[in-house]
C-alpha cells in the first residue's frame, strides 16, 4: 500500500533540486518522443541541446535569447511572489516595444547620445503603464488579473499590427508590414564584431542584481514575501495591499517593456509584426523554473533559451517543426509542477495493514 | 413507522481534550430533539459521529435496535440518516437540479418528478434550473433539505441551521421541521440559541465539556434554567481584584459603529457603542460567530469602519490601517495565531519584523536591518519566557503556547496603551494559559488597557473589570464584573434580554 504524507518541513536542497529533476525528466520524455518519431533519441537530443551552443555564434545567440527571458521573468517574480498573477507580460513587452519604437521613429536620423536612453526609458514606461491597467482594475473593481492581463496581450499585438501596416509603415518599404530601420544612434551597441550579442545583457544583469537587493534586503521585499505567504497576515500587519499590487505590476511591466525595447533596438532594429517569439509567455516558465529567485532565474533563462535554439537546429537537421521547442518548454513546466508535489509530500510504501475500528 | 435512534456510551478523545465523554442519548420519532451547548461542548463531534464523518473511540449507535457501523458519510446516507450542515455543500455555479442529481442514483426524469412532488408537498418555492449562486441563504438550505428528503430519511440532523437565516426564513424552517416531525421523521436540532429550543423542540439534551449534563422536556424548562445548565455553575470562580487605580481617563471610545458585510457568512455589526478607560479590561463575551471576528477586525483596522466611529485618546482613527494604529500605541493579538498573527514558514525574527514601528528602526531607509531585528527578537524571547533562544527557528516549530507568548511579546514589548486580544488562550495548556493570564493582569496593573474578546467565560470573569455580551452583531449593555452571574451571561449569549 502506498501512503502519501505531508512533509513537516521542505528542505532547501529539495527545493532547488526539483527543477533539476524536472529538466532531467523533460530530457527523458523528449528522448521518448524523438524515438517514437523515428529518430535516434540521443542523437536528436544532441542536435537539440548540444549542437546549438557548440560554437561562439551559438553561445552569443543563447545570450541574445536569454536576455529578454531573464528580464521579463525577474519582473514576473515580483508579481508571482506576492500572489499577483500577471500573465500578460507578452502584451507589456509589445506595448513597451511600440512606445520605444515610436520614440525611435520620432528621432529618426537624429544624432545625439541621449536618443538611445530616451528610447529605453520610453519602452520601460510603456510596459509599466500597460501593466497598470490590470492592476488598477483589480484594485478598484476586483477583476481577475489573469484574464485582464492575458486579454490585453491581444490588444497590444493588434495595435502593433495596425501601426506597422498603417501609419508607421516604411514609406520606402513597398508596403511590407514594417517600419523604417532605426538609425544607428537608436541601436543598442553590439558587444563583439560579427556576433549579435548586444548591450541589453547589461540591463538584464543590473535588473537581476537590483531584484535580489529589493527582494531580500528591503522592507518592500519583506512585504512582498509576507503577502505571498499569507494575505491574512499582510492585512493584519497593515501592509498597504493596494499600493503593493500596483507596484509589483509596475515593476513587472517595466521589465517586460525593457525586454521589448531591447529586442527592437538590439537584434531587430525596427518594428514589425513578430518582435517577440512569445518571450512574455515563456518567461512565466522561466520564473517558476528559477524558483522566483533572481539567481535561479538567470540559470533558468539560459536553459529555456536553449530550447528556442534547439528547435531551430532540430528544424534544420531533423526536419521537425520548430514548435518542438514549445513542446519542450511545456514539458519543463509540466514536470516542474509535478515534481513540486515532492516538496510538500513524501511517498511511503507500507505493508498492507488491516484497520480495526 | 416508528424510528428509534440510540446513542450508547460514545466517547471521542482528541489530544488534550475529551470531545465526547460517555455520551448516551435516546431519540424517538415524532419528537424534535434539541442538542444544546456552548462552543466546544461536544455537539459537533457527536453530530459528526452520527453522520459517519468521524469514528468514535468507544460506544455504539443503534437504529431501531440494530447496531450501526458508520465508517463514512455514505454509511449514514444508506441508513437513512440525513444531515444539513451549517455551511452548505453546494456547487454554486451548477443549477439546483444539477446539484440534486449529483449524488442521486435515479435517472433525471424520475428525479425531477420526485423533486417536484417534494417541493409541492412542503410548499417550497425554488426554481430547479437557476444556478445556486442566485439563491438566498434560506433557499440554499431548502435545497440541502430537499437533497435529504429525496432519500426518505428516518433521521434528519440539522446543525445550527439558523445562523445564516433571516427571521422570516427561520420561521419557515420551523414550520417545515414540525411538518417533517409529524410525518414520522426523527429530528435532531443542534443549537446554542435558547429561544429556538423552547419554541421548536420537545426535548432538550444539554452538553457541557463533552458530557450530557441534563435531559429534560422543554415544557419543564425556561430560558433562565436552560442558560444555567448551558453555562454551568463553574462561573463563580476567582475574580480579578478590581483594586488597581482606575483613573477614569478615557482611552478609546466607539460610537455608532455599524458594519454591513456583503459576505453572507459574516455578521453585520449594529450600532456598537462603548468606552474604555485607562488601566481597564473590558471583556466581550458571546458564542462564537456572533460578530467577534468582525469587531476585532474593525478595532484593529483590517476592516475600516464608518467615519467618526472609533476615537483613540479623542483622535479619530477609524480610517487608519493596523500599522498606522500601532503608531498610536495600539497592539493586536488575533484569534488565528497560527496563520494570521504569524506566518509558520517564516523565521522567528521575520515574524517579529511584522510589527514594524517607525521608532523600532527595523528597516533603516527601507533596508532590512537584520541585526537590530534579531536583537529585538532575542529580547522578546527571554522577556516573555519563550522556550527557545534561536531567532532563526521557523515559527511553525513553536508549540501553541510558545507561539502565543512570542506574539504577545511582540505586541507588548513596545509598551502599548491598549491591547486588543481575541481568544488569546484557545487550545493552550494550563501552564501557558496561566502565564498569559498573569501577563494580561500585569499590563492592566501598569495602567494599560485591554479589550478581551473571548468565548471562554471563566477567562472573562477572571480578567475583566466590565463585561458585555455580543449577540448577532449587537452589544449588550456593559455590566461590571461583579454583577454578572451565569444566568445573566447565559441569557444574553443565547439572545435573551436582562433588565
Amino acid at each position: 500500500m502506498i501512503k502519501i504524507e505531508r512533509r513537516d518541513e521542505t528542505s532547501n536542497l529539495i527545493y532547488f533540486l526539483t527543477p533539476v529533476l524536472a529538466i532531467f525528466l523533460t530530457l527523458v520524455a523528449g528522448a521518448i518522443i524523438f524515438y517514437l518519431l523515428g529518430f535516434k533519441p540521443l542523437e536528436a537530443l544532441k542536435f537539440f541541446f548540444i549542437t546549438p551552443i557548440s560554437d561562439l555564434y551559438g553561445l552569443s545567440e543563447l545570450l541574445v535569447k536569454a536576455t529578454p527571458l531573464c528580464l521579463i521573468a525577474i519582473g514576473l517574480s515580483f508579481c508571482f511572489k506576492s500572489n499577483n498573477w500577471n500573465i500578460g507580460a507578452e502584451g507589456q513587452l509589445t506595448f513597451g516595444g511600440i512606445v520605444g519604437g515610436g520614440v525611435a521613429l520620432l528621432f529618426y536620423n537624429h544624432e545625439g547620445f541621449y536618443v538611445l536612453p530616451l528610447i529605453i526609458l520610453a519602452g520601460a514606461i510603456g510596459g509599466m503603464i500597460f501593466a497598470m491597467i490590470p492592476a488598477i482594475l483589480k484594485i478598484y473593481f476586483n477583476t481577475n488579473e489573469i484574464l485582464v492581463s492575458l486579454m490585453l496581450v491581444y490588444v497590444s499585438k493588434l495595435l502593433l499590427d495596425y501601426l506597422v501596416v498603417g501609419p508607421w509603415s516604411n514609406p520606402e518599404g513597398f508596403n511590407f508590414p514594417e517600419t523604417r530601420q532605426f538609425s544607428d544612434t537608436a541601436r543598442l551597441p553590439i558587444l563583439f564584431e560579427g556576433l549579435r550579442i548586444h548591450a541589453g545583457i547589461f540591463i538584464a544583469l543590473v535588473s537581476v542584481f537590483l531584484a535580489w537587493v529589493v527582494l531580500f534586503k528591503t522592507y518592500l521585499g519583506f512585504q512582498i514575501k509576507v503577502s505571498g505567504l499569507s494575505l491574512k497576515t499582510a492585512k493584519y500587519a497593515g501592509f498597504k495591499g493596494k499600493t503593493m499590487i500596483l507596484l509589483v505590476f509596475m515593476v513587472s511591466g517595466a521589465c517586460a517593456g525593457l525586454a521589448g525595447v531591447g529586442e527592437i533596438t538590439g537584434p531587430i532594429g525596427q518594428l514589425h509584426r513578430m518582435i517577440s517569439p512569445e518571450y512574455g509567455f515563456t518567461a512565466i516558465i522561466v520564473a517558476f523554473l528559477g524558483r522566483l529567485n533572481p539567481i535561479g532565474i538567470v540559470f533558468a533563462s539560459l536553459i529555456v533559451a536553449l530550447t528556442y535554439l534547439g528547435a531551430e537546429t532540430a528544424q534544420i537537421f531533423l526536419q521537425v517543426p520548430k514548435y518542438t521547442g514549445q513542446v519542450f518548454q511545456g514539458m519543463i513546466l509540466f514536470f516542474l509542477l509535478a515534481s513540486d508535489f515532492l516538496l510538500f509530500f513524501r511517498i511511503k510504501f507500507l505493508r498492507f495493514k488491516k484497520y480495526e475500528y | 413507522m416508528n424510528t428509534k435512534l440510540k446513542v450508547s456510551k460514545i466517547s471521542k478523545i482528541y489530544p488534550g481534550c475529551i470531545a465526547n465523554d460517555n455520551v448516551s442519548l435516546n431519540f424517538e420519532s415524532g419528537k424534535i430533539y434539541a442538542l444544546l451547548g456552548e462552543n466546544g461542548a461536544g455537539k459537533s463531534t457527536l453530530v459528526k459521529i452520527l453522520s459517519g464523518v468521524i469514528n468514535p473511540d468507544k460506544g455504539q449507535i443503534f437504529l431501531n435496535d440494530k447496531l450501526l457501523k458508520l465508517t463514512s458519510p455514505k454509511d449514514a446516507k444508506n441508513n437513512n440518516i440525513g444531515m444539513v450542515f451549517q455551511h452548505f455543500n453546494l456547487f454554486e455555479t451548477l443549477s439546483v437540479f444539477e446539484n440534486l442529481s449529483i449524488d442521486s442514483e435515479k435517472n433525471n426524469y424520475q428525479l425531477r418528478i420526485l423533486v417536484n412532488n417534494i417541493l409541492k408537498k412542503y410548499n417550497f418555492k425554488i426554481d430547479l434550473d437557476v444556478p445556486i449562486l442566485n439563491l438566498s441563504a434560506g433557499q440554499k438550505q431548502k435545497v440541502e433539505i430537499v437533497r435529504c428528503l429525496i432519500r426518505n430519511p428516518k433521521v434528519l440532523i440539522m446543525d445550527e441551521p439558523t445562523s445564516v437565516l433571516t427571521e422570516q426564513e427561520t420561521e419557515d424552517l420551523f414550520l417545515s421541521l414540525k411538518k417533517f416531525s409529524r410525518e414520522g421523521i426523527l429530528i435532531i436540532y443542534i443549537t446554542h440559541k435558547l429561544k429556538e429550543v423552547l419554541s421548536l423542540c420537545d426535548e432538550v439534551a444539554v452538553m457541557r465539556k463533552g458530557k450530557v449534563v441534563s435531559i429534560s422536556r422543554t415544557v419543564d424548562e425556561e430560558l433562565s434554567s436552560l442558560a444555567n445548565k448551558m453555562i454551568g455553575e463553574s462561573l463563580n470562580k476567582i475574580k480579578k481584584m478590581t483594586s488597581h487605580n482606575l483613573s477614569g481617563e478615557q482611552i478609546l471610545s466607539v460610537s455608532r459603529l455599524n458594519f454591513n458585510s456583503e459576505d453572507p457568512y459574516e455578521v453585520n455589526l449594529v450600532d456598537i457603542n462603548f468606552t474604555l478607560n485607562k488601566g481597564e479590561c473590558l471583556g466581550i463575551a458571546g458564542i462564537s460567530g456572533n460578530g467577534q471576528n468582525e469587531l476585532f477586525q474593525i478595532l484593529s483596522g483590517e476592516t475600516l469602519s464608518n467615519n467618526g466611529s472609533i476615537k483613540f485618546r479623542s483622535k479619530e482613527i477609524s480610517k487608519l490601517n493596523p500599522k498606522e494604529r500601532r503608531e498610536y500605541l495600539m497592539a493586536f493579538s488575533p484569534e488565528d495565531r497560527i496563520s494570521q498573527a504569524a506566518v509558520p514558514s517564516l523565521k522567528i525574527y521575520e515574524n517579529v519584523a511584522l510589527n514594524n514601528f517607525k521608532t523600532s528602526n527595523f528597516f533603516e531607509k527601507g533596508l532590512f536591518n537584520e541585526r537590530k531585528i534579531k536583537d529585538h527578537s532575542k529580547k522578546i524571547l527571554s522577556n516573555f519566557s519563550v522556550n527557545t533562544d534561536n531567532v532563526n527557528l521557523k515559527s511553525q516549530f513553536l508549540s501553541g503556547g510558545n507561539l502565543q507568548k512570542l506574539i504577545l511579546g511582540r505586541e507588548l514589548i513596545t509598551s502599548p496603551e491598549l491591547l486588543i486580544c481575541f481568544n488569546p488562550t484557545w487550545g493552550l495548556d494550563v501552564g501557558a494559559i496561566n502565564y498569559i493570564h498573569q501577563t494580561l493582569v500585569k499590563i492592566n496593573e501598569q495602567g494599560k488597557s485591554i479589550i478581551l474578546i473571548s468565548t471562554d467565560n471563566d477567562e472573562l470573569l477572571q480578567l475583566s473589570d466590565r463585561i458585555s455580551v455580543i449577540n448577532k452583531g449587537k452589544l449588550s449593555k456593559i455590566m461590571s464584573a461583579e454583577e454578572v452571574n451565569p444566568e445573566k451571561l447565559g441569557l444574553l449569549m443565547g439572545g435573551g434580554l436582562v433588565d
